[in-house]
This record gives C-alpha cells, sequence and structure tokens, in this order.
C-alpha cells in the first residue's frame, strides 16, 4: 500500500473524527483530572497515617500500599462498577472510572509524598517549631513549599500515567478516547488509521508533560548540586 | 456460598496459564529488547541511531498500552497481518517494556564510573570485552531493582490483554460474570489470585537483589 493510499482516509474522513475525536478527549482530561485529585487525597491521607507515631495508622497505610501494588487497575475498575451494584452501592461509569483510578495512584502518590518528605532535611521542622511556629504553621510554611518543589517532577510523571491508564475506563463504558475510537473503528472499517490518530491523541497531551517533568527534574538536580 | 466460590476460583483458574504465558513472554521481550537498545544507544556513537532509538522510546511510553494492543491487534488485522490475541498482547506489552526497560539499562551503564571502561582497556581488553565482561555485569545488578518492579507491574497490565480477548484471569472473570450473575465475588477474588501470583515475583526480586548486594560489599 502506497503512503499516500494509506493517508487519503484521513483526509476524507478527518473532518468527521476530529470533532468527535476531540469531545471524547474533554472526557479523557476530566477523568484523568478527578483521578488525579482523588489521588492527592488518599496520597495525603496515606502519607499522614505513616507520620503517625502510633504503629497501627502506619501499618494499616503500608497495607493499602502493598494491597494495590498487587491489584491490576482494571480489575479495580470492574469492582467498582459492574461489582459494587452487587451490593447496593451505585454509581456512574465516570464516577468508578475516577476513583479506581485515584484509588490505584494514591498508593502511588504515597510513595512520591514520602520520598519528597524524606529528602527534606529534619533540621528545617525543628528550626521552625524552635522559632515558635506551630506544627501546622511549620508544615505550611516550611515544610509545604520546599515538599512541592521537590515532588513536581514525580507529580507530572505520576499525572502522564494516569492519563494514560485511564484508557481502561474505556472497559467499564466511560465515553473517553478510546472508547470512541473503538465506536470509530467499527462504524468506518478502518481500526488502523483511528487507533493510530487515537494514539496519537494522547501522545499530544502526555509527550509535552513528559518532557516538562524531565525539565523539571533537571532543574532540581542542578539546583541541589548548588546547594550543595 | 463455598460452593459458588469453588466454582468461580475454578473459572478463574483457567486464566492463570495465559496471564503467566502474556507476563513471561512481553517480558522475555521487554528484556531482551531493552537491554540491546541500551547498549545501541550507549556505545553506538549515531545520531540517526540515537533519534530512532529516543523516537521509539518516546512514542511507546507515551501512548496507553491499549491502544498499542488494539493497534497490533485490530489495526494489523485490518491489512492483512492477523495475530493471535494472545500473540498481540505479547507483542504489544513487549515493545512496550522494552522502550521502559532501555531506559532503565540505560541509566544502569550511565551510572557506571568512566574510570571502569578506561581501566578495562587499558590492561589490553578489547572494547567489545570490556562491555562484555566489566560493564554489562555491574549495570545489570543496578537495573535489577527497577526490573523487578517492572516485573510485576507487567503482571497486572497483562489484565488489559483481555480487551483484546486474550483468554487471561480477567477474560474469565468476564465470562464468568455473565454465566454466574455473581459480580463483587468473583472480581475480588480475580484481585486476590493477582496478589498471590505477584508475590513470588516480589520474593524472587527481593532474594536477588539482597544476593548482589552481598556480593558488591565483599
Amino acid at each position: 500500500m502506497s503512503m499516500i493510499g494509506f493517508l487519503q482516509p484521513f483526509a476524507e474522513y478527518g473532518g468527521e473524527w476530529a470533532p468527535r475525536m476531540l469531545d471524547a478527549a474533554r472526557i479523557t482530561a476530566a477523568i484523568s483530572l478527578w483521578g488525579f485529585l482523588v489521588a492527592l487525597g488518599v496520597g495525603a491521607l496515606l502519607a499522614a497515617l505513616r507520620a503517625r507515631k502510633h504503629w497501627l495508622p502506619g501499618l494499616l497505610a503500608q497495607g493499602y500500599v502493598n494491597l494495590t501494588r498487587g491489584v491490576p487497575l482494571l480489575a479495580v475498575l470492574f469492582l467498582l462498577y459492574f461489582g459494587l451494584p452487587g451490593i447496593g452501592i451505585t454509581m456512574s461509569a465516570f464516577m468508578a472510572g475516577a476513583l479506581g483510578l485515584g484509588l490505584c495512584f494514591g498508593a502511588q502518590m504515597a510513595e512520591v509524598f514520602r520520598a519528597g518528605l524524606e529528602a527534606i532535611h529534619r533540621g528545617q521542622r525543628e528550626a521552625a517549631l524552635a522559632v515558635g511556629m506551630t506544627p501546622m504553621a511549620a508544615f505550611r510554611l516550611i515544610t509545604l513549599p520546599q515538599l512541592i518543589r521537590i515532588i513536581a517532577p514525580s507529580l507530572v510523571t505520576t499525572f502522564v500515567a494516569l492519563l494514560k491508564d485511564s484508557s481502561l475506563c474505556a472497559l467499564i463504558t466511560v465515553h473517553e478516547l478510546m472508547l470512541e475510537g473503538r465506536a470509530l473503528a467499527t462504524e468506518y472499517f478502518l481500526p488502523m488509521h483511528i487507533f493510530l490518530a487515537i494514539g496519537l491523541f494522547y501522545f499530544a497531551i502526555a509527550w509535552p508533560l513528559s518532557l516538562a517533568a524531565r525539565v523539571l527534574g533537571h532543574r532540581l538536580n542542578r539546583r541541589r548540586a548548588g546547594a550543595a | 456460598m463455598l460452593l459458588r466460590f469453588d466454582t468461580i476460583l475454578a473459572g478463574l483458574l483457567q486464566g492463570v496459564g495465559v496471564t503467566l504465558g502474556v507476563t513471561f513472554g512481553a517480558l522475555l521481550i521487554a528484556i531482551i529488547l531493552g537491554f540491546a537498545l541500551a547498549l545501541l544507544r550507549v556505545f553506538w556513537p549515531s545520531r540517526p541511531g540515537a533519534f530512532v532509538i529516543d523516537a521509539y522510546i518516546e512514542l511507546f511510553r507515551n501512548i496507553p498500552a491499549l491502544a498499542h494492543l488494539f493497534l497490533i491487534y485490530y489495526g494489523l488485522a485490518s491489512v492483512g497481518v492477523q495475530l493471535g490475541s494472545v500473540t498481540a498482547a505479547i507483542l504489544g506489552l513487549g515493545l512496550i517494556g522494552g522502550a521502559s526497560l532501555c531506559d532503565v539499562f540505560r541509566a544502569g551503564f550511565e551510572a557506571l564510573h568512566k574510570g571502569q571502561r578506561e581501566a578495562a582497556l587499558a590492561i589490553g581488553m578489547r572494547p567489545s570485552q570490556a562491555i562484555r565482561l566489566i560493564l554489562t555485569p555491574q549495570a545489570l545488578r543496578i537495573a535489577l531493582p527497577p526490573v523487578g518492579n517492572y516485573a510485576t507491574q507487567l503482571l497486572k497490565d497483562s489484565s488489559i490483554a483481555s480487551a483484546i480477548a486474550a483468554p487471561e484471569i480477567m477474560f474469565f472473570a468476564r465470562s464468568l460474570v455473565t454465566s454466574t450473575f455473581e459480580t463483587t465475588l468473583i472480581y475480588v477474588t480475580a484481585a486476590g489470585l493477582y496478589i498471590l501470583m505477584s508475590l513470588p515475583i516480589v520474593f524472587a526480586v527481593r532474594a536477588l537483589e539482597k544476593r548482589y548486594a552481598g556480593g558488591r560489599a565483599a
């Protein structure tokens, strides 16, 4: 098949595909952002549990992280969307998708938070308390700003991974990019072209973010090397 | 209740073989491909070559696995290359893994002090010998923990092969749902099965790490 021949369907149908894919990409963006927010919350909660002096909360948090590390996202999504109605809990596909993404990536996020907190010298917090700040003020004014700068690259990489995995929500009927792709593929009988286009849609969002994460990481390393 | 659990477990166990097959098949491709690309990327001073390898890595790391599987399974079939669903899953996950592991192995090589290579050349080794005998064993040791993490990740990711109808665990979970009208128990059992299967990998990697860490300390 010649290159021109292969490209022809894009010219012919591109006008019909593009708006539908754009609409679906909006759902992909929305569910990824919601999932990311849930993951941030779950991760912060787990990190807070680990910081407790009592052993039980830390054990619970570690148990959660280990558990989710072994379970596929797909199983979690199926459980939330198809499984929970069996015990009387029903939610929309979008909600189940965002929640599933958030629960799975929350464990990853907890690891990101932990690595970030460990990178901040203990003396920072101690000095803040010594000058009379309340623990809350020390966290908000001293720890948090440093933490955000340190974990920014990891947050972006985690978001990219979450964005890619949001494609699994198609399998629980969330009408996002991948589901639209499948619909278009059966409609036009051009799976090669459609899935290439869908793949490039994801790439167009994910790649710039990956590059940004790399730049942020380099900048952080340089600053640290300079400070040392 | 117990009888139903038996049926469910027996049903899900049918998929274990394919899940393991996809996981280890893809792992093999990913390791070989990733290592070969890392060697080329580190020791082959060719700008076009580096560009091609980098493009491959970026394309496979920034596009969802599901899109790759659909392309390989449905896309290739539409242009006359018909692959079985298991083959397509192994190939797709393997190619994606190759891109991830290339970065891992490359980081392993780049973490080595350049004195290692210089010393090997100084005592009269050929560059290929230096790579084979001096650099590769050390780089592999550095790469071992991330490769182990990747293997456990891959076991979970093999579940998306069910989307192209490969008869693995999640595939049987879905078909059991339609035949037994049970849902929660089936998916919880499936999740438990994945956790059980990931444990040997986790322990094996930990044991290997300990062994090689000991070797370095001695």
